[in-house]
């Protein structure tokens, strides 16, 4: 009797599956994949309709880099608002497209498939392991993509755009401001503690350099993103009798290091990477320790600087989210965000709207971003776009706990640095 | 066979075919994913189900088998940071030998496995995790270092399973891209591997597992050689898991050693316990469960009251479907203690009017005879 239910309900089901094929395969019908020119003249491709542009972010809003991520998407959605307001771009409303990958890499690629179809560029994403997971698909596809990352793997790819400076220019510049203002000199040692993994393997690269040309000794300790406690590596700076050093590894490390140091009578200048620090460090016992002399290296001016565009985008994201922390990813999405559309506006001046069309655009542009302290060139994709780096110092009264200590400048060392590529 | 289950397994088959004509490559992304997840968790349900052996270390013979595969097929070449060796193998023989060496490695570890079990086997195989990630990140010129490498496209018999933009693949009006291809790959191999571990779980090994699980004396009074089969089944075990770091490492494209840490790990036993031990039908259903239930909540909680839009104030769709998904694995566990399997079993035994006559419904926590296949 059950078996000739269960035949029963699956005859319907295979009357149903009969029925279903019996229609057109929408995929069959072919989709909008190719490029077409719509009624106003301009080429358009994917993510690009009559009257929409639609526009990617992969993001993490539940992982490690949560409030990073949630300060990116805002200041991104902030400002796509504001475009949207002021007529849109080639008359056409901005919409974004917003996956959260929670910092893995399934997830990434999952969304990367998911939205990639849908979208004309990446307006942020979220890690370097997410970025290199879908480098291929991104540049097969040849979407504009802004990673939130600054690794020099991510460079030399024509479609991935990696803002301001790179982590080895940041430290290059960095150790020369420690030769400059802080009194190191040939001979002697400075520390540097680094994650595994590129970040601090780019960074790392840049610190040897330098110290080769100064004629410093370099004493590296390498940790795990999952280490916290830098007691030992404390230990081992101290014995080796350190000047200096540099820091290129969580915000969380960050404050374990410079709180033992300080209590162990080390105290030193720390220099740090753009994400060494996090202003939510301050409330910590840590905090007293960093305000000391712990600076960070950072190619975005902080949004706590004097420029006006900063200024004012503090103002308006504290109207539009008052209950949100400031941090440095509301600069840097917000950058990003500018840094997408332009390549939209000017992609529209050409009528070619299409996504080799985008990248061509922003391709053209060897000066851009006056207005957020420090212009980059987009014209080449194996270098940098910026060899300038500020130097910032935590300041608990400040807007997004940090100021400008000095400001963005090339050194001369890095002149004469080639950066690795790939 | 009975006449129901060729009828179940007619549509299934059906559907299979005909799903790639129709969803989109977003879909049947997840689906590969699923599959890949179904043929990982049917081997260490082998282990953990069966046998009665924790295993942390499943995701380290994923990695194994990922690796090997894109080792044994790339073809050595210049990197950007170091150069990048490789057999240049045929892809399908790359892919065999990955698994062998997934094998290899657990056969490596069985001494262990054979001598340790229950918890402590499962602190003992965690060790692989950090062995192993620790040579994925410094093993530069085989694994690529902590960016990956890429993977080459399976190639069998001159039929490529990736995109071929110069002379794409249209069947009935649908273009085969790489996903749809790799759709017929994974059904083939997860029916070979699910068939496979029901001959198994069904014949006498399956049997000689079940009483070491449930009795460890008893089966070796009953003159079962307790050591060597936990090591068959760990090394058992590892080829499945080689397999399917295969499939995933197809998928992706590019193999990222980050992927495969402690979090793979638990969500491979996740999916066991969730799906029904013991069984291949509840690996899969448990698989099938972990892999798609947080995808579709992302997808659509958006749908759902008091969601807001990312960027503003509140719950964002992404937080949702973390709290749905802890929720629905809290409420399995719960309320499920055959797992989702045994809810299946359950509600066939209802369906059929057969509750009165047949035993009342298992609650135990071992599998029972009714929840396995």
């Amino acid at each position: 009797m059950a078996t000739s239910r269960t035949s029963r309900r699956i005859a319907a089901l295979a009357l149903l599956a009969l029925a279903a094929t019996a229609c057109a395969s929408e995929k069959a019908t072919g989709g909008g994949g190719e490029a077409a020119a719509s009624g106003d003249g301009v080429k358009t491709g994917p993510g690009v309709t009559a009257d929409t542009i639609s526009i990617g972010m992969m993001t993490d809003l539940t992982g490690p880099y949560a409030s990073f991520g949630k300060s990116l998407t805002n200041a991104q959605q902030l400002y796509f608002q504001q475009v949207n307001a002021a007529g849109g771009v080639c008359g056409r409303q901005l919409e974004a497209v917003v996956r959260d990958h929670g910092y893995d890499v399934q997830k990434a690629v999952a969304a990367y498939t998911e939205i990639g179809p849908k979208v004309v560029a990446m307006a942020h994403v979220v890690g370097s392991p997410m970025v290199n997971a879908v480098k291929q698909r991104i540049e097969a596809d040849k979407m504009l993509t802004i990673p939130q990352a600054w690794a020099t793997t991510l460079l030399g790819s024509e479609p991935i755009q990696v803002t301001a400076t790179t982590y080895d220019i940041d430290m290059i510049n960095g150790v020369d401001f420690l030769a400059k203002e802080k009194g190191i000199k040939s001979g002697d040692k400075i520390g540097h503690l680094y994650f595994e993994g590129d970040y601090g393997e780019s960074a790392l690269n840049g610190s040897k350099f330098a110290a080769e040309k100064l004629g410093l000794e370099l004493v590296e300790q390498k940790i795990k993103a999952t280490d916290q406690d830098m007691t030992a590596q404390v230990a081992a700076f101290k014995k080796a009798g350190v000047k200096a050093v540099l820091v290129s590894v969580g915000p969380r490390q960050t404050a374990s290091l410079v709180g033992v140091s300080l209590a162990g009578g080390m105290d030193i200048p720390f220099v740090g990477s753009n994400s060494a620090y996090s202003p939510q460090l301050l409330p910590t016992p840590a905090g007293p320790a960093l305000l000391k002399d712990f600076y960070y290296m950072t190619g975005g001016a902080p949004i706590g600087s004097d420029l006006p565009a900063l200024k004012k985008l503090a103002d308006d994201y504290k109207a539009k989210y008052p209950n949100e922390a400031i941090d440095s990813g509301v600069a840097a999405g917000y950058t990003a965000a500018g840094i997408v559309v332009d390549a939209l506006k000017k992609a529209c001046e050409s009528k070619d709207l299409t996504r080799a069309g985008v990248v061509a655009a922003h391709r053209s542009q060897s000066s851009w971003g006056q207005e957020y302290g420090g212009t980059m060139d987009f014209t080449v994709f194996d270098k940098p776009a910026s060899l300038r780096s500020y130097v910032a110092k935590p300041d608990k009264d400040a807007l997004g706990g940090a100021v400008v200590f000095k400001d963005a400048s090339e050194s001369d060392l890095v002149k004469e640095y080639q950066v690795p590529v790939g | 066979m009975s006449k129901s289950t060729l009828l179940w397994s007619v549509a299934l088959a059906a559907a299979a075919v005909v799903i790639p004509f129709y969803l989109d490559a977003s879909w049947l992304q997840d689906g590969l994913f699923a599959m890949a997840a179904a043929i990982g968790a049917i081997g260490l349900n082998l282990l953990t189900g069966a046998t009665g052996q924790l295993s942390m270390g499943h995701a380290f013979f994923l990695a194994v088998g990922a690796f090997g595969y894109v080792y044994f097929a790339s073809v050595p070449a210049e990197g950007g940071h170091a150069a990048l060796d490789g057999l240049g193998l045929p892809t399908p023989v790359a892919a065999v030998l990955a698994v062998l060496l997934a094998g290899a490695a657990g056969g490596l570890f069985s001494p262990i496995a054979a001598r340790l079990k229950g918890a402590y086997l499962g602190i003992a195989t965690l060790a692989l995790i950090f062995i192993g990630h620790f040579v994925m990140s410094n093993a530069t010129p085989v694994t690529g270092g902590h960016n990956g490498r890429p993977v080459p496209p399976l190639e069998v018999f001159g039929f490529v399973f990736a995109d071929t933009p110069d002379a794409p693949l249209v069947i009935a009006g649908v273009p085969f891209g790489a996903l749809e291809r790799l759709w017929f790959l994974g059904v083939v191999l997860l029916l070979g591997a699910g068939l496979f571990a029901r001959g198994v779980l069904r014949g006498r090994p399956g049997r000689a597992m079940n009483t070491i699980r449930d009795h460890e004396i008893a089966a070796g009074v009953m003159g079962v050689p307790v050591a060597r089969y936990r090591a068959g089944v760990f090394v058992l075990s590892s080829m499945y898991g080689g397999l399917a770091g295969v499939l995933i490492a197809l998928v992706f494209q590019q193999t990222v050693p980050d992927y495969f840490g402690l979090l793979l790990a638990l969500s491979y036993l996740a999916m066991i316990i969730i799906g029904g031990l013991g069984s291949v039908a509840g690996a899969v259903i448990g698989a099938v469960f972990v892999s798609m239930l947080p995808r579709l909540l992302t997808r659509y909680s958006d749908a759902l009251p008091l969601i807001v839009q990312p960027g503003q104030e509140g719950v964002g769709a992404a937080e949702a479907a973390q709290i749905l998904y802890g929720l629905a694995v809290v409420v399995v566990v719960l309320f499920l203690p055959g797992g989702l399997l045994g809810l299946v079993t359950q509600l066939r035994l209802r369906t059929g009017r057969r509750i009165a006559s047949a035993p009342a419904a298992k609650h135990s926590l071992t599998p029972t005879p009714e929840t396995r296949n």
